[in-house]
């Protein structure tokens, strides 16, 4: 695939007038399904091919994506892309430009344990009928239990007519599992999800005992929980919030095109915007993790890049044009979900680094608060605002761990927040999860247990 | 690529089918689709990006002693690997637990006549020269007046689709439809202060968008969310816009009435079919075959016919969402709410336009309602409610005070909490400005006793 995606690329310069081409290939095998109490909804294998051409003509950018390894159709397709681009670029007043780049050639390995590729379907439901079975039968109010999966193998080749090639193997294991419980009327509702670089061996360690039991028995002790009370208050915040947090709140505020795009980070570059404890990392090159790769969707080598240091704003992530725009390097953030669409900004493994704090001595801070041990969902906008539900909770009164709440949410300011961080854990936890930002990514997030002296508390109550 | 294909992808359709029941499937299901988009994008300011994606493929859904087993390719080209797909497929369902319930692939139904204006024959023409004229045309609108505004990305789209379904029980069907849309998202500085980004956008199923009023309406948006004030925590009377119903309606109340969430303990609508489930004023139909709505069609995903479904009636619930599985099961027919995510995934139950009937109130009528309240136009992390409790706890921005029946301040720091269904209750007036956002048809919706927690 190699040289028919170099040849695409080099006939967009000399055919077509581009200045800047890739082609990016990609064959790619899936298996996904779901299974809902026990019953499979459907068993799915998916077998896809196709290649997206990118070109940059007078500075505009023209994207064409394509199913096919059609060598007459991809260099239609390459010079439809320029025909595109430069009717766009008519009326463009800063022309898009690329920050360098070193030619790589290169071939990446995925070298699983377990190949999910070569586990059998069977194999892969069984797990999934064992963690369904754990979780309904652990208590009777447990009514449901969902059981997502996906896999994703296969081989990405990227070329450019710079003389970068790579050639890079694909490997996702991913999984989420829900459940949910009743008692008197109140619904209470439970996700746990999974995902690894690594390999299908990730179930030994999230084996279905554990994942069932930890599902199960969060939904039940939310049957008795109560609303928390609205308010501001101090909190605790578990790896699994902190992460979140980190990933939805700053995380994004961090995104060089969302930091253009009138973020408040973009003024703030070099100056101390959260407390000393803070540091934040994007990185890419954590064995293993689900945010991981060796190279991004330009061909630029995954990193670890440093956001905030010590409270400081360190840098931003970026892909080529970006890292031009601020006079940066690029960081290798620039990521496609597949073929059919172009590389974006995107996070890898976003985290806090840990401190020297026990959990005890985290707790002991607060006389009236809340320990928010694990998220629902999270959200920010670009002014700076986030809100963040948590799926399990608990009241803090003076420094010991009481009454589990439910439906609880915090919101505020990122910025506020970060200069609320008091006392940083020394442990450390990165969890897996995808992200939305028109396309999916496979990100991880993580940190210590941190505390905040105040935080906006949502509640129904 | 054809825009006229339907020859071709029946023909397809009904050859893969009759592969798989060759291969050992007992029923078979070919589920084929070729779609095209071109679009043009905004970033920063200036049109800087375009794009075109033409994809194709066929999924194919085999039952075997009451096993599922799917596949797809998007290899349409290559016979072999249909064949290959279908081979796996077959492997999937040998593979998988037999389902008890299975009653079989649906069985050919009459459709009702195609609804006017699904297929705008101009805009498979379209080249990317228009687009960006379309994208300029709304820049132009948003960028007059004000330098407070920036247009920070957006653009404008164009795309057709055609799909076509047979399976082993004689249903063979073929559909196509186009849509067009523009989008713009704004933010505005004053000194030191950046406002949430503010969005507008308008989708058609033919070439009439007006990207003037998408420009006009984003940057209006932004310099109203400057100058915020605190409000107080207190119950208030709010004013919805679509925005927020979308938000709110799409994690909670339209989960609530698919037949699949009843059926499992997911939605608190068990039981209460013929039951005051919302306010006198709500009436809300599911309608498939809606004029000029984003999802009409004339069938849905596994060939069923479309049609009108009442979901709930002055308050009262009617009826559920059902695909040909779930209604079978419980002796129902399917109210051909089956959708897909194109050739790459089985039916799943979702509505197709969800259609809140309009009332007789203009905004402005609205506001004049109320004395003390806000106007609540985006929230943040409706996507975390509990979806089966309907509980939510979301923040509102950018939202407005409304003091006298008058718009005064934009306000910050504003949270909702509540209940979806309290919510539904709690509807007092429905106004008459319907627009269409997605799935979602709706006007906006006038609610008391709403719980905001503010400074």
């Amino acid at each position: 695939m190699k040289d028919l995606l170099t040849k695409v690329a080099n006939t967009a310069i000399s055919r077509f007038g581009a200045q800047y081409a890739e082609a990016r290939g990609q064959n790619l095998s899936k298996t996904i399904f779901t299974m809902k109490e026990g019953r499979m909804e459907a068993a799915k294998q998916g077998i896809e091919t196709g290649v997206a051409i990118r070109v940059l003509v007078g500075g505009a950018w023209g994207f064409a994506s394509v199913g096919t390894l059609d060598e007459a159709v991809l260099v239609e397709s390459a010079g439809d892309a320029c025909a595109m681009a430069k009717a766009a670029n008519a009326r463009i007043k800063e022309p898009v430009k690329l920050a360098p780049a070193k030619p790589v050639d290169a071939r990446v390995e995925a070298k699983p344990k377990q190949n999910p590729a070569e586990i059998s379907i069977e194999d892969k439901i069984k797990t999934a009928t064992e963690t369904t079975k754990v979780t309904l039968s652990r208590d009777s109010r447990v009514k449901s239990c969902t059981f997502d999966y996906l896999d994703l193998t296969g081989k990405s080749v990227f070329c450019n007519s710079e003389g970068t090639c790579i050639e890079q193997d694909k490997l996702y294991v991913w999984s989420k599992i829900t459940a949910s419980a009743l008692q008197n009327g109140v619904f209470t509702f439970s996700r746990e999800e999974i995902g690894s670089t690594s390999g299908y061996e990730i179930f030994e360690t999230e084996t279905p005992q554990t994942i069932g039991t930890r599902l199960a028995d969060r939904a039940i002790q939310q049957l008795d929980a109560k609303p928390p009370k609205g308010g501001v208050f101090p909190a605790v915040l578990g790896p699994n919030v902190v992460g979140v947090f980190v990933h939805e709140a700053f995380g994004h505020l961090a995104e060089a095109d969302l930091a253009m795009a009138g973020g408040v980070l973009a003024y703030n570059m070099g100056k101390k915007i959260a407390s000393d404890l803070v540091t934040f990392y994007d990185d890419g090159t954590l064995e293993g993790a689900f945010g991981s790769f060796k190279y991004d969707d330009e061909g630029v080598p995954a990193q670890k890049t440093l956001l905030i240091k010590d409270g400081v704003v360190a840098g931003l992530m970026h892909n080529r044009e970006t890292a031009q725009k601020f006079q940066a390097q690029p960081t290798g953030n620039a990521r496609a979900e597949d073929f059919r669409v172009e590389p974006i900004i995107r996070m890898r493994n976003t985290y806090m680094a840990p401190r020297d704090r026990d959990f005890e001595e985290l707790l002991g801070g607060v006389k009236d608060g809340y320990f928010l041990k694990s998220f629902r969902g999270g959200q920010a906008n670009l002014d700076g605002t986030f809100q963040v539900g948590i799926q399990e909770a608990y009241r803090i009164v003076k420094g010991e761990l009481a009454e589990p709440v439910r439906d609880a949410s915090i919101s505020g300011n990122t910025l506020e927040t970060l200069l609320k961080v008091d006392a940083v854990g020394k442990d450390f936890a990165l969890d897996s999860g995808r992200c939305g930002k028109g396309q999916t990514a496979f990100i991880g997030d993580g940190g210590p247990h941190i505390r905040v002296s105040e935080v906006t508390i949502g509640g129904s109550a | 690529m054809a825009a006229h294909n339907k020859e071709a992808l029946l023909s397809l359709a009904e050859k893969t089918v009759r592969t798989a029941l060759q291969k050992g499937a007992a029923e078979a299901e070919a589920y084929v689709y070729e779609g095209k988009a071109t679009s043009v994008g905004i970033e920063r300011g200036q049109i800087s990006k375009t794009s075109r994606t033409i994809d194709h493929g066929v999924g194919i859904r085999v039952q075997i002693k009451k096993a599922i087993g799917f596949a797809y390719t998007n290899k349409l080209e290559d016979a072999a690997a249909i064949e290959a797909a279908v081979g796996e497929a077959v492997a999937a369902a040998s593979a998988s637990n037999p389902d008890k319930d299975w009653k079989g692939l649906p069985q050919k139904k009459p459709y009702a006549s195609a609804p006017p204006g699904m297929f705008d024959p101009k805009i498979p023409e379209l080249h990317a020269e228009d687009l960006v004229n379309l994208s300029a045309r709304m820049l132009d609108a948003a960028g007059h007046g004000d330098k407070r505004v920036f247009a920070i990305e957006g653009g404008a789209g164009a795309g057709f689709g055609s799909n076509a379904v047979a399976n082993s029980n004689g249903v063979s069907a073929f559909d196509e439809g186009t849509m067009v849309e523009c989008s713009l998202a704004t933010l505005a500085k004053e000194g030191n202060t950046v406002t949430p980004v503010c969005f507008e956008f308008n989708a058609e199923r033919n070439l009439h968008v007006n990207p003037e009023w998408v420009g006009k309406e984003a940057a209006r948006l932004a310099v109203s969310s400057l100058a915020t004030q605190r409000v107080e925590t207190k119950t208030y009377r709010l004013v919805l816009t679509q925005f927020a119903l979308q938000e709110l309606f799409y994690y909670t109340l339209i989960n609530a009435v698919k037949a699949d969430s009843v059926e499992r303990n997911q939605s608190p609508f068990k039981d209460k079919l013929g039951t005051q489930v919302g306010s006198e004023a709500v009436t809300i139909v599911d309608d498939g075959l809606l004029a000029g709505g984003l999802r009409t069609g004339i069938f849905d995903a596994e060939g069923m016919p479309h049609q009108k479904t009442p979901i709930i009636e002055r308050g009262v619930l009617k009826n559920f969402l059902y695909d040909d599985y779930t209604a079978r099961k419980h002796g129902m027919e399917s109210t051909g709410n089956a959708s897909r995510g194109a050739y790459l995934s089985t039916p799943n139950i979702e509505a197709t336009n969800f259609h809140v009937m309009p009332g007789t109130k203009s905004p402005e009528q609205l506001l004049s309602e109320v004395e003390d309240g806000l106007l609540v136009s985006y929230l943040q992390g409706a996507h975390s409610s509990n979806p089966v409790s309907g509980e939510f706890s979301v923040v509102a921005t950018p939202a407005w005070r409304i003091r006298k029946g008058k718009i005064e301040h934009a306000t910050r720091g504003v949270m909702l909490a509540g209940n979806i269904f309290e919510l539904l209750k709690n509807v007092a007036i429905v106004g008459s400005n319907e627009r269409k956002m997605g799935q979602l048809v709706a006007p906006w919706l006038l609610v008391e006793n709403a719980k905001v927690i503010g400074k």
